[in-house]
């Protein structure tokens, strides 16, 4: 097989699993939440070992 | 005979001596974060397993068959993120739909495993020393099985410890991570448990 068509299959199925990706993550935000589970929180102690400042709970915290 | 030998003594081998989170100190966050309850640690590290194997069964063929032919073998990383993310996904979304227990105390912990670096680490680390297939899917069941073991021994250490006469200082996380300390230290002791033995 040439370089270029093997290259032409990867950027192929890379594009693929973004978009399985896509579905699946379209797909997990439309699933409705279990009953008891629609405020569900970081908890302090758990967070407070934890030094990724970069994580979307630590910057909603940082927020409030 | 042989083949089989390896394959257990390669997943005893990154379960115990190699393990994931005491010696190459990966997945650390779930550690410490979801090891309260062994329920939800049970949770999991069970979703961590299926995660790591995977990933693994996934990720292996992507590389070898398609990334290094087409000469990108450079963009694995981002193959092997969207690979893990597509997995915790399609994990979370059954979890969510089938056991709202287990989404309640795992709960927001969840999509975290996307950012588990043990998941990440053993996709990488199975392409960068050139392991063979068996070899890879040996060292993805040891590791995520060492981690399973880790994250619960660790949960139940914990759950006792609550109950415990701790002095105040160490009350919580200072006492939690000195006893993953000498977990670590119980682990160092198995090495060189193989040496002696010849394939």
């Amino acid at each position: 097989m040439s370089k270029e068509i093997s290259l032409v299959i990867a950027i192929v199925v890379l594009v693929a699993l973004l978009g399985i990706f896509l579905i699946t993550f379209v797909a997990y935000r439309k699933t409705p939440l279990p009953k008891g589970c629609e405020n569900l929180k970081a908890d302090d102690e758990k967070c407070a070992a934890c030094s990724n400042t970069e994580c979307a709970f630590a910057k909603k915290e940082e927020e409030k | 005979m042989n083949i089989f030998i390896s394959f257990v003594l390669a997943i005893i081998s990154s379960m115990l001596i190699d393990n994931v989170v005491l010696s190459r100190f990966y997945g650390i966050c779930p550690f410490l974060g979801v090891s309260r309850k062994v329920n939800s640690s049970l949770g999991m590290g069970i979703a961590v397993v299926f995660v790591i194997i995977l990933a693994t069964l996934i990720c292996w063929p992507l590389y070898n068959y398609v990334l290094v032919p087409a000469g990108i073998a450079f963009m694995d990383t981002v193959a092997y993120i969207l690979v893990i993310a597509s997995i915790v996904q399609l994990v979370g979304l059954f979890i969510k739909k089938y056991s709202p227990s287990l989404y309640k105390s795992l709960g927001i912990y969840l999509p975290l495993i996307t950012t588990n670096c043990a998941v990440l680490g053993v996709a990488q680390s199975n392409t960068d020393q050139g392991l063979t297939f068996l070899n890879s899917i040996a060292n993805a069941m040891g590791t995520s099985i060492g981690f399973l073991l880790i994250i619960v021994t660790f949960s139940c250490i914990r759950v006792r410890l609550e109950s415990s006469n701790t002095p105040k200082a160490f009350k919580g996380l200072p006492i939690a991570l000195i006893c993953a300390a000498l977990m670590a230290i119980a682990l160092v002791g198995l090495q060189g448990l193989f040496s002696g033995i010849k394939l």
